[in-house]
């Protein structure tokens, strides 16, 4: 069984019975090595459609969670589960617990870095104090907005309007949490919050790969909230500033807000200033002065001055990457999409109303960023297999266009790997509004082709 | 991916059954085993099959059985029956199974558990319905239809998956509009099988929420009798667990009498 990866969190998905004598047949040596492989902040095991489990059913995957935690550092745990299941694995591993506990998929996301700015108001409540506040600080971290019951009395009464909150959480706890470092995103800023001594340990919390995705997605401004640090090392010092050169290739800002250097040498700033980071001491000092952060690249793609050109390489491989497209959409659909021309030039919406958007960008051998256009009714169709027919919300759409990408890129990386080429590839990303990507997309020259399925056309855009 | 051009191409290549055992069959449902039996000798393909069959450790015989009026005999009406109708569903089987990691012996071994498990769970709701007690044969056939019309999309169907978790009956029932439960009954329509078996091989997808009485009750538990058996390690490593989405809200009221009737693995 192989997981399933929806943004930035992986999910086994069983069914049906679970014990010790068949949970190792949902996991052969080559599906542990793919899971190794994910680019994930968080893998989980739902147990929805689990009817019937026993401890030793559970302890195969506990074991397989834990090994892959103590290697990539990241959130593992159990998902999808009613009270009487929240009970019973309470019950199984009693005060043991060091996974996570997320009564749905839905919560758990709360608990991961996305690319987009979403914070959401939750409810919270959990009986352990301790536990209440982790959850409490970690979705702060996350952007997100979390009113606190403090008791279960105050939580039975705030539960009685539900409309107020994207979320209720109970029968959740976390485990080892703060695995990875908490990231939210602000307009087209990238906020990472630290805390604490800063040592050699940030290279492991740190997720370089999601820094690097937003770099290659069009982010160009990345804020380190570090009111809560008490000082550094050096081995945090080269980390930030070997991270501060690899911003600079994308012409990306990087600033530290809020770190006081009480207890940290002088020097230490200057040579993280000499590497080209900057200091602020509040937040709103960025976030509230538009013209600066326009200059620092928070205000949208277009701001950036050194535009990465198209470059042979990429020219080389633009078939497979449109063969990606169009075998993707036909096999969603059952509908053949046609060519019918290339250009290069920058991207060109004829009609940006009714429209949706979204990209991906990968990385590797080759690097750059395919954009699809599609009027809405085609992305209703695209995504129909996904999401099954009917009256679907165009948040809905946007999340089905997010994975339709995702099989996109999944699909050129199988095609360029055949030709040698090694290829990752980034979160997904969505716009319901054509303004929105154009701020990443204006100005930027790549290959436009105008395909047309079932008599509409929609584009593809390939670019650096 | 999949076409209902492809689908129905697929259906109306089915062979018919062969006349011997629609004969068989035939005085199976008059209730006249002797002309069965003496009918079904003929064909030595279904000898074998029922010589197989009936000596897996699950029918529990401490002797080899191997005479045909014999195993009707031991059998009774309403198993003849449903085993005829297992041996016609074997005739499906693939050579090679591409798309699952299965052989036939394991395929034959699933066919006779399901058999057993369905004379428990039957005896257990006082059903006697020969027709009812027939239909548990065609649902494995939901198996050999995924497999003929998915192996050659299997990489496809790997990278959807890897997005979104979704089953090959939904994929199957979003692209053509006919779910693997749908097409099975089309088989047991070519067989002649009754109107309420194939009503009910339909209902035992978990989907139909419209359902009532006893319909209802008999789709819950060969709904969640499949997910029993493919909850088991071969077919877990087989990739049966995966091929159909388990409706656990559709088995909730009937999970505890299910534990009663057949014992959690």
């Amino acid at each position: 069984m192989r997981a399933t990866v929806k943004g930035r969190i992986g999910v086994f998905h069983l069914q049906g019975f679970l014990d010790g004598n068949n949970a190792p047949s949902f996991l052969t040596i080559d599906d542990i090595k793919a899971t190794e492989a994910l680019h994930i902040d968080m893998l989980l095991v739902s147990l929805k459609k689990v009817i019937f489990f026993n401890k030793n059913g559970l302890d195969v995957f506990v074991k397989l969670l834990t090994s892959i935690r103590n290697s990539k550092h990241i959130t593992v745990g159990f998902c999808d589960y009613d009270h009487k299941k929240f009970q019973t694995i309470n019950i199984f591993y009693k005060d043991a617990i060091d996974f996570s506990l997320f009564k749905s998929e839905k919560i758990a996301e709360l608990f991961v870095s996305t690319n987009t700015s979403n914070p959401k108001t939750v409810l919270l409540y959990n009986e352990d104090p301790s536990q209440r506040s982790a959850m409490a600080i970690e979705l702060f971290d996350y952007g997100h907005n979390p009113i606190i019951a403090q008791s279960f009395a105050e939580f039975e009464t705030k539960k009685k309007t539900p409309d107020l909150y994207y979320a209720i959480i109970e029968d959740t706890q976390l485990g080892y949490f703060g695995q990875k470092i908490a990231t939210r995103v602000t307009g087209n800023a990238i906020i990472y919050t630290v805390s604490n001594f800063l040592d050699a340990e940030i290279g492991n919390t740190f997720n370089i790969a999601y820094h690097n995705n937003s770099l290659n997605v069009g982010f160009r401004l990345f804020i380190f909230d570090a009111y809560k640090v008490v000082s550094m090392n050096i081995h945090a010092l080269n980390f930030f500033t070997k991270l501060a050169s690899s911003a600079a290739e994308y012409n990306a800002a990087i600033c530290f807000v809020g770190f006081s250097f009480e207890k940290t040498p002088e020097t230490f700033k200057n040579d993280l200033e000499d590497a080209g980071i900057m200091f602020f001491s509040t937040m709103d000092d960025i976030l509230k002065n538009k013209e600066l952060l326009q200059e620092l690249g928070g205000g949208g793609g277009a701001t950036v001055k050194q535009h990465r050109i198209l470059n042979k390489a990429l020219i080389n491989e633009l078939s497979h990457f449109i063969d990606a497209t169009v075998s993707t959409l036909n096999m969603m659909t059952n509908a053949q999409a046609t060519k019918n021309s290339v250009r290069i030039q920058a991207l060109t919406i004829a009609n940006p109303t009714d429209q949706f958007a979204s990209s991906i960008g990968f990385y590797g051998d080759i690097d750059g960023l395919i954009i699809l256009v599609f009027p809405k009714t085609i992305a209703k169709k695209a995504c129909e297999l996904l999401v099954g027919e009917g009256d679907v919300t165009d948040e809905e759409v946007l999340d089905s266009l997010a994975e339709f990408v995702n099989i996109i890129g999944g699909r050129a990386k199988v095609l360029l790997s055949e030709n040698k080429r090694r290829l990752d590839i980034t979160l997904p990303r969505t716009y319901s509004e054509m303004d929105t990507l154009m701020e990443i997309a204006r100005n930027k020259k790549g290959v436009q082709v105008d395909l047309s399925f079932e008599g509409q056309n929609f584009i593809f855009f390939l670019t650096r | 991916m999949i076409t209902p051009e492809e689908v129905a191409f697929y259906i109306k290549n089915i062979p018919p059954a062969p006349s011997v055992v629609r004969q068989a069959l035939q005085f199976a449902r008059d209730g006249d085993l002797i002309k069965a039996a003496k009918c079904a000798q003929e064909d030595p393909a279904l000898r074998l099959y029922l010589k197989t069959l009936v000596n897996r450790p699950i029918y529990g015989f401490k002797n080899e059985v191997s005479d045909v009026g014999q195993i009707f005999g031991i059998l009774g009406v309403a198993a003849t029956q449903q085993t005829l109708y297992n041996y016609l569903l074997s005739l499906l089987t693939p050579k090679k199974w591409e798309l699952f990691n299965l052989t036939n012996h394991q395929f034959y071994d699933l066919q006779a558990s399901l058999s057993k498990q369905w004379e428990n769970i039957l005896l257990y709701l006082h059903i006697k319905d020969k027709e009812i007690y027939s239909a548990i044969s065609l649902i494995p056939a939901t198996i050999i239809v995924c497999n003929a019309l998915f192996a050659s999309t299997k990489k496809e169907v790997e990278q959807l998956r890897s997005v979104k978790a979704l089953d090959y009956n939904t994929i199957l029932k979003r692209l053509s509009g006919s779910d693997l439960f749908d097409l099975a009954a089309q088989i047991g329509q070519m067989w002649d099988m009754s109107d309420k078996t194939i009503a009910l091989i339909r209902s035992a997808s978990g989907t139909h929420r419209d359902l009532l009485g006893e319909q209802k009750i008999l789709a819950q538990w060969i709904h969640l009798l499949l997910f029993y058996e493919f909850s088991q390690s071969a077919y877990v490593s087989a990739g049966l667990n995966e091929f159909i989405d388990f409706q656990i809200d559709f088995v909730d009221d009937i999970y505890d009498s299910f534990s009663q009737v057949i014992q959690p693995l």
